[in-house]
């Protein structure tokens, strides 16, 4: 019992910092944001009154939150599986043992961690028409010369491909994380019984990695349903609305038409989203 | 486990393929940078030309070195505060136990799960009432939302896994709870101190949204800088990817340190 004594001890006194930091970091943006979503509110404007749920029904019902839907599903899918399947191969590959894998991890590493903003640039100048890598001197020689971001379905593609370019590292180094948790002996007895690589990937490595892979999706998901600098830096969401995801959707609401009640409401539809699928996908994998 | 055969042989392949299309984008960003705006417009691109800094030059003498300044004193504070906050929180979090505590662990957590753009409302509202838009404090603010709860989570796993044994044998010498922190708590934790405040530097050096939401012009970060200059009609080209490449500095610092931590800090602790 002195033991509990002890412990017991101090004890309020060092959660105090703890609930302050979480009413006023977590609980309140929360609480703002639902209240906000409540409200006819325009920035700049003093007046305000309660709205109900009309801000959800001017979001939801507008054709540009279901083109933006639309445009957010292709890019998470295509987003997520891309740098899930290339981080994957990656993996695969860098978790044999060869002279510079320390080097070349960390060279790939380098995408993940420079500003979304950054990559952005970079992807908009390399597809430049004029001074760009691919855009300017690649494509030409395949006989292309067009402006790929003035085109909607290639500007979606090409912000994609940025996308999956920042993410992929990520990726690898996750499932990296987990290839390197498996016990050598598993693959030596499947090589004794004389499986092939294709074998030991689908029986035994995929099974094992099912937990490490389901957190990699759920983190990419929320990462993907999120995106909003690359994008932003690339295209603006544009040529027109054809690149704008819903966090763009939400920016130009909030912070060009400074309708904050609407943008209010669509983050909650958003937040909405997010714990569905995380939560679905936790069952699904049994985190 | 040895890939063999064919299997060998795509594998290089492709390790092959993905480095180039990995690295290709960022050296061609870095070799713009020393060309001169004629320079870049000359298809096929040279390989050999004479590099000049002179983009650089007018990169810090041009006003922007202010820019630079604040990102690193809002990633730099941003440790610190979050540093403050984030280990008393962390300690009760991982050694009083309970049902609540267990939860606020949840909640902390959630914020990140949120759309930027819902999150910055109320902190914009605030910020604009107090009239700290288009400040430092107000990124700072911003990204301290997103940092504490980062550090707590991070922290806490961290400290869980410290016996408690050695704190029990200070607290029955006569240590006080905060002496026990501060002695044997915190330097038993300094390599998760150390990864956590390089993931703080990296995530606020990086953040594009609240900063840009929130400042204008005198509390600019760098990330905004890049972002409206690529979206406006800017074609200094070379100025474009030196300021990029400046950006990109603190990556190529860190690239080696963090890739063992960076899956870590993005898993909130579940992989290591």
């Amino acid at each position: 019992m002195r033991k509990t004594s002890l412990w017991e001890k101090d004890k309020y006194r060092f959660l105090i910092p703890t609930v302050l930091v979480c009413a006023l970091l977590v609980s309140f943006p929360f609480v703002y944001m639902l209240y906000t979503s409540t409200q006819y509110w325009i920035a700049l404007r003093p007046e305000r009154s309660f709205a109900g749920l009309g801000n959800y029904r001017s979001v939801l019902l507008s054709t540009e939150f279901r083109q933006s839907l639309l445009t957010t599903v292709i890019f998470v899918i295509s987003s997520v599986a891309g740098s899930i399947v290339l981080g994957f191969a990656l993996a695969l590959v860098l978790n044999e043992k060869f002279r510079g894998r320390n080097v070349i991890r960390a060279l790939l590493t380098i995408p993940a961690i420079i500003p979304p903003a950054a990559a952005g640039f970079t992807w908009k100048f390399l597809l430049n028409r004029d001074v760009g890598l691919i855009g300017g001197f690649f494509l030409p020689l395949l006989g292309v010369k067009r402006a790929l971001l003035g085109d909607p379905g290639w500007a979606l593609f090409s912000v994609i491909l940025a996308d999956v370019w920042c993410q992929t590292p990520l990726m690898f180094l996750i499932l990296l994380a987990g290839l390197q948790a498996i016990p050598m002996e598993l693959f030596d007895a499947a090589r004794i019984d004389g499986a092939g690589f294709g074998q030991v990937l689908v029986r035994i490595i995929i099974p094992l990695l099912k937990r490490v892979l389901g957190l990699a999706v759920i983190i990419r998901f929320i990462f993907a349903f999120t995106t909003f600098d690359v994008i932003f830096t690339m295209t603006g969401g544009g040529p027109g609305i054809a690149t704008q995801t819903l966090p763009l959707l939400g920016w130009k609401t909030g912070f060009l038409y400074y309708d904050l009640g609407q943008a209010a409401a669509l983050a909650v539809v958003m937040l909405l989203i997010t714990v569905f699928f995380s939560s679905t996908l936790v069952r699904m994998v049994k985190l | 486990m040895k890939l063999e055969g064919r299997w060998k042989l795509f594998g290089i392949v492709f390790l092959v393929i993905y480095l180039l299309f990995s690295l290709v984008p960022i050296a061609w960003v870095v070799i713009s940078s020393f060309k001169t705006h004629y320079q870049t417009l000359i298809m096929p691109p040279k390989l050999f030309f004479k590099p000049t800094v002179t983009a650089y030059k007018n990169v810090f003498l041009g006003g922007m070195g202010k820019v630079f300044l604040n990102s690193t004193k809002v990633a730099v504070i941003d440790i610190f505060a979050a540093m403050v906050f984030g280990i008393p929180a962390a300690y009760s979090l991982a050694r009083f136990k309970s049902g609540v505590t267990e939860n606020i662990g949840f909640w902390l957590l959630s914020l990140r799960m949120a759309p930027a753009f819902g999150v910055v409302i109320p902190v914009y509202i605030l910020m604009r009432r107090f009239h700290l838009l288009d400040t430092t404090v107000a990124v700072n603010a911003a990204h301290l939302l997103i940092n504490i709860p980062f550090a707590v989570w991070l922290l806490k796993s961290y400290i869980e896994e410290i016996p408690v044994e050695i704190e029990e044998s200070a607290l029955v010498d006569g240590a006080t709870r905060f002496q026990t922190l501060v002695h044997i708590i915190l330097p038993v934790s300094m390599p998760m101190v150390v990864t956590v405040a390089i993931l703080i530097f990296i995530f606020s050096w990086n953040e594009l949204f609240f900063a840009f939401v929130l400042t204008s012009s005198e509390g600019m970060t760098v990330p905004v800088l890049v972002a409206s200059l690529a979206g406006s009609m800017t074609f200094n080209w070379p100025l474009l990817c030196a300021i990029s490449v400046c950006s990109m500095v603190p990556a190529f610092v860190f690239a080696f340190v963090v890739q063992r931590h960076i899956v870590r800090g993005l898993t909130l602790g579940a992989i290591r």
